[in-house]
């Protein structure tokens, strides 16, 4: 391992010796990886896999009951209606299965002192939480008999529970929703899947309540799609419409699971269409697992995916340069090399100790970079709204990342200068030319 | 031009260094192009009028805490209390405003069950002050009164049958005109035109139903307190008054009735920067990219012309020699970045037009004119000739004994 | 034609100053073969480059063909290097890009000469030096020897007043040498004027006259037989 010590130790000399063009190779390194990391931050953390212990495991589906003539296309729907939903969640057909609708409710604190607040969340069936992994803090999910009896219970998030019991564990206590009392049967570790899989939309969950309950207790839904207006506003009629309002979700965690529940879809559908309903033609029903949904729902803003094109086409102009600096870099030191040559280094060797050097620029270079990320990532934040905000930092795996892309594709760059070079005849005599 | 031959033998020698600048400026010229392509579309979209008096308006949103019979009642006190405000012109309640996500979008069609239907639009649960209030400017016909808003809705009627739209609206369904006075059918129920607003945009989604559809509203007079307890005050204030009025109101709503909660109130321009917030975000990220993509293609041509020089020190001396004047060497520097920039800017202008095409699907902007591509290149093409002036005018100014001495 | 008088280069730095001709003064008249001899350091290559307008000098005059090069601009010395001077360099300095025939053509091209008679001057000037099948060649491709032939004929494919050699034979071998120089002879027979730079002293001995540079001053060595036109001996004493 000497052989790299001496390398190294000559490659420092020579960075020093052409301090210039070194300090050149490093900043043009740097700003490419510092733009191009910084807009990446934001890809990446968007297609993050929110739960990969299980995202394969985990499908939302859709079903298309409204048939073909209906006004609203197939790919702007976005939910089941409650109908499907029952009737799939009584079936029983995947390991765990859970309905689910986004509420919104005013919470009476029990300080009398303090102003009613408004806390989002989701009314959800019993399974939800085992088949999401959310960690519990303290208390328990609510049972299966909780759920279809519609008893007034509730899951609080961490936040809530802490702001409305300070101090205290809130399992046990009542809270006041919309006027009418709960009871708070659990509290939640703090829990922010990113992206918000299962509601892309309404992704601020303080409050879980059992599906039948909400409804029970006339919470009405955030949206709806409707194919005919429902018969009423509210939560009830729509209830009775068909309506597309329900999220459901199904744990299938084999192969061999997804196909028989795809199996039973189909003759779910196919019993609709025989009941006169109107279903669309074959297949009527659409599986999507977690990472499927994502994409479909465009979770990465088309603005992202252009801005990280851009960002890393920025890079490869950078690049560009950089393999220009190090041509003139290894070119200035020809003399040296010869000489290196004619007393004992292969071609190999040349190529080896250049290659090293171009890695040491790759390595201060990302160094350089990521610094220049942090300020970066600092503007980035300030231009995203509050949703995308968050996803703008700096972790230690966008670390890893940046200076491995930094060092990778600073040698890449260094590859043909450091042939080059290697191509130096032992004793650059006097020849003609 | 009489370089030309010997330039081109010179490149095919170092093929390597032209090749990366030819290269940089490529790809500069397909991104800047495109970029400012976007940011001008953007920045557009995000200008263009929502059609209300956004300097003068403010929103409330507001949610009533007590029992659902009362709050038929409670409206009518919050409005009344609010409208007689010192410094407030009108005040009107609804579901969802301009340039906000929210409320309800539907379809219109010519006949019931019509496939496919006539137009995608927004709709507006309006009262008979919403006119007044939004400062939208009606066309032709008149706004609603309250006889309209009498109306209690059955499963068979769910709305009233007067409607009042928008131009864009309007022409979808009319395009020849007239359309005052005409029938449509909204949710297969039917509906007659009295009125016609010139602009108004419609709410957003976050669905992509199309760029039409923002400039398509539909509005309906009714009061279908929708089961929630939810309503958002829209405030008109006198111009000028308007941040007085908006810490009077607050307390003016608490005064009449605590028992509510009182989530969000914004002002027009917090809701048109929050509208295009991503729009200004990206114009911003593209914009800077360009600036510094031209820098450092610039500073590249720079940097590679003068090792180019160094390099050639002896040849250079030996031209001069041989009774190339100054001019001589400059024209040659320059002639022989005019291929390579030349190639440059042709390759960067197609591949321009491709990326512009995959673009223009996803981020719903128009294509770019073949036109504003070839300026794009023309521009840069330009700088890369000024910045290979320097390193091109040092290379002039070697002394022309270096071919005896050498370098 | 070529009038030096009390010819100065001085290099200046903050403590020294060098000079690297002091008071030359030389006449070459037209149709001489002059060789400028003296070990290295003595001036010669400043002579070179001054006479053939590389370089400026710090004082004196030069004349040539009667016009003062002082009066000179860039633009002027460089047409009258391309018309007048062919230089020969030591280190042939071929442009190595280039094949033989376009390295002929470069001081045609800065003449803005036509197409077909660069081509003429080149087949000339390359049957003159005896290349004219390597015309497609590329200077790496050839012998010392035959890049300097080359060079050579660049050199007169201008149809220059005359030569400049620097060490014409410096980098060749000595069968190649003997060749360049039975060249350079031929072409002093068919009159062509020759100022050639050696510090070998049996190459310099093959002129016709022998001019002797120590520390930038001269030692005119006087003439050989057979020469053409008058003849100057100067012998400027050290000061």
């Amino acid at each position: 391992m000497s052989i790299v010590g001496y390398y190294l130790d000559l490659a420092l000399r020579s960075l020093r010796r052409n301090a210039v063009l070194a300090a050149l190779t490093v900043v043009a390194v740097a700003v490419g990886i510092g733009a191009s990391m910084t807009v990446f931050t934001l890809f990446r953390a968007l297609s993050n896999d929110p739960i990969p212990e299980k995202s394969s495991q985990l499908f939302t589906l859709l079903i298309d009951n409204w048939g073909p003539r209906a006004a609203i296309p197939l790919d702007l729907r976005l939910a089941v209606s409650y109908a499907d939903a029952t009737a799939l969640l009584q079936a029983r057909r995947g390991l765990r299965q859970s309905e689910s609708y986004a509420i919104n409710v005013t919470v009476t604190p029990p300080d009398p002192a303090a102003s009613p607040i408004s806390a989002s969340g989701h009314a959800v069936s019993a399974d939800f939480f085992q088949m999401f992994d959310a960690p519990f803090r303290s208390g328990r999910p609510w049972t299966g008999t909780e759920d279809t009896s519609g008893a007034p219970v509730a899951v609080l998030s961490a936040q809530l529970a802490d702001r409305l019991f300070p101090g205290q564990n809130a399992v046990g206590r009542e809270v006041i929703f919309n006027e009418q009392s709960w009871r708070v049967i659990g509290v939640l570790r703090p829990w922010d899947p990113q992206p918000h899989f299962y509601d892309l939309i309404f992704a601020n969950d303080d409050v879980f309540v059992p599906f039948e309950s909400a409804l029970a207790h006339n919470y009405n839904t955030l949206m709806a799609a409707c194919n005919t207006p429902p018969p009423g506003p509210s939560a009830q009629a729509k209830k009775a419409s068909d309506c597309l309002w329900v999220n459901f979700w199904v744990e299938l965690p084999t192969a061999a699971s997804v196909r028989s529940y795809s199996q039973f879809l189909e003759n779910y559908t196919a019993e609709q269409r025989r009941l006169g309903r109107s279903y669309g033609p074959p297949p009527a029903y659409y599986l999507y697992d977690v990472r499927g949904w994502l994409t479909r729902q465009h979770v990465i803003p088309d603005e992202v995916r252009l801005a990280t094109f851009v960002a890393f086409g920025f890079l490869v102009v950078c690049l560009l340069n950089a393999i220009s600096l190090l041509l003139a870099k290894f070119t200035a030191r020809v003399g040296s090399l010869s000489v290196h040559r004619a007393l004992g280094a292969s071609r190999l060797d040349v190529f080896a100790q250049c290659l090293l050097e171009t890695a040491l620029v790759g390595a201060a270079g990302g160094l350089l970079g990521l610094a220049a990320m942090l300020f970066g990532l600092k503007i980035e934040r300030l231009m995203l709204g509050e949703t995308l905000a968050p996803l703008a930092r700096l972790d230690s795996g966008m670390v890893a990342i940046t200076l491995c892309v930094a060092i990778a594709s600073t040698i890449a760059c260094g590859a043909y200068p450091s042939w080059r070079a290697s191509r130096v005849p032992p004793a650059l005599h006097l020849k003609a030319q | 031009m009489s370089d030309l031959s010997e330039i081109l033998a010179a490149l095919r020698r170092n093929g390597v260094g032209a090749v990366l600048i030819a290269a940089q400026i490529a790809l500069t010229v397909m991104i800047v192009c495109n970029s400012l392509s976007i940011i001008q579309q953007r920045l557009d979209r995000a200008k263009r009028p929502s059609g209300v008096d956004e300097a003068n308006l403010f929103t409330i949103d507001n949610r009533w805490v007590g029992p659902p019979s009362e709050r038929s009642a409670r409206l009518q006190s919050d409005l009344t209390a609010l409208r007689a405000l010192s410094g407030v012109i009108d005040v009107t309640a609804t579901y969802n405003v301009p340039l906000r996500a929210g409320g309800e979008n539907g379809w219109v069609t010519m006949k019931p069950d019509q496939q496919p239907v006539t137009a995608w639009n927004g709709t507006y649960y309006v009262d008979d002050h919403a006119l007044n209030t939004f400062g939208a400017r009606l066309d032709t016909g008149r706004w609603f009164t309250a006889a309209d808003l009498g109306f209690v809705p059955t499963p068979e009627q769910k709305f009233p049958g007067v409607a009042v739209v928008t131009r864009s609206l309007a022409n979808a369904l009319y395009p020849s005109g007239n359309a005052l006075g005409k029938s449509f059918y909204y949710a297969n129920f039917p509906m007659r035109i009295i009125g016609i607003v010139d602009r108004f945009e419609a709410s957003l989604m976050p669905l992509g139903f199309g760029e039409a559809f923002f400039e398509n509203s539909l509005f309906v007079p009714q009061f279908p307190l929708l089961g929630g307890a939810d309503m958002t005050y829209v405030v008109r204030a006198r111009p000028g008054e308007r941040d007085a009025v908006m810490s009077s109101a607050t307390k003016t709503l608490l005064a009449v009735n605590r028992a509510r909660v009182i989530k969000k109130v914004q002002t027009f321009s917090d809701i048109r920067s929050e509208a295009y917030r991503g729009a200004r975000g990206l114009s911003l990220m593209l914009g800077t990219v360009s600036v510094l993509l031209v820098i450092v293609t610039a500073l590249g041509i720079v940097g590679l012309t003068s090792y180019w020089v160094g390099q050639r020190k002896r040849q250079i001396g030996v031209r001069r020699a041989l009774g190339a004047c100054r001019t001589d060497i400059l024209r040659y520097f320059h002639t022989e970045n005019l291929v390579i920039a030349g190639c440059g800017a042709v390759a960067g202008v197609l591949m321009a037009l491709i990326l512009n095409a995959h673009v223009i699907s996803g981020l719903q902007v128009a294509p770019m004119s073949p036109a504003f591509a070839a300026a794009g290149a023309m521009i840069l093409f330009a700088l890369s000739q000024a910045a290979v002036f320097w390193p091109a005018w040092r290379a002039a100014s070697l002394p022309p004994a270096i071919a005896a001495r050498g370098a | 034609m070529l009038q030096m008088t009390n010819l100065s280069k001085v290099y200046r730095t903050e403590v020294i100053e060098t000079y690297a001709l002091r008071e030359f003064s030389l006449h070459v008249r037209e149709g001489e073969f002059v060789s400028v001899t003296g070990p290295s350091g003595s001036g010669k290559t400043t002579f070179l480059t001054i006479a053939g307008l590389l370089e400026e000098f710090s004082s004196g005059e030069y004349l040539l063909d009667g016009v003062d090069v002082r009066k000179l601009s860039d633009t002027q010395r460089s047409r009258l290097r391309n018309e007048k001077i062919g230089f020969v360099f030591q280190a042939f300095n071929l442009l190595s890009e280039l094949t033989i025939e376009g390295n002929i053509e470069v001081p045609l091209r800065y003449r803005r000469l036509g197409r077909a008679e660069r081509q003429r001057r080149t087949r000339e000037a390359l049957e003159r030096v005896g290349l004219a099948g390597r015309a497609r060649h590329y200077p790496a491709e050839l012998s010392g020897g035959q890049q300097q032939r080359a060079a050579i004929a660049r050199a007169l494919a201008c149809s220059p007043r005359f030569l400049l050699a620097d060490e014409p034979t410096g980098n060749l071998d000595s069968l190649m040498a003997r060749g360049v120089m039975q060249l350079l002879q031929e072409l002093h027979s068919d009159g062509a004027t020759i100022v050639m730079v050696t510090h070998d002293q049996e190459l310099a001995a093959r002129a016709q006259r022998e001019v002797h540079l120590v520390d930038g001053q001269i030692l005119d060595l006087g003439a050989r037989l057979g020469a053409q036109g008058a003849v100057q001996l100067n012998l400027q004493p050290g000061t």
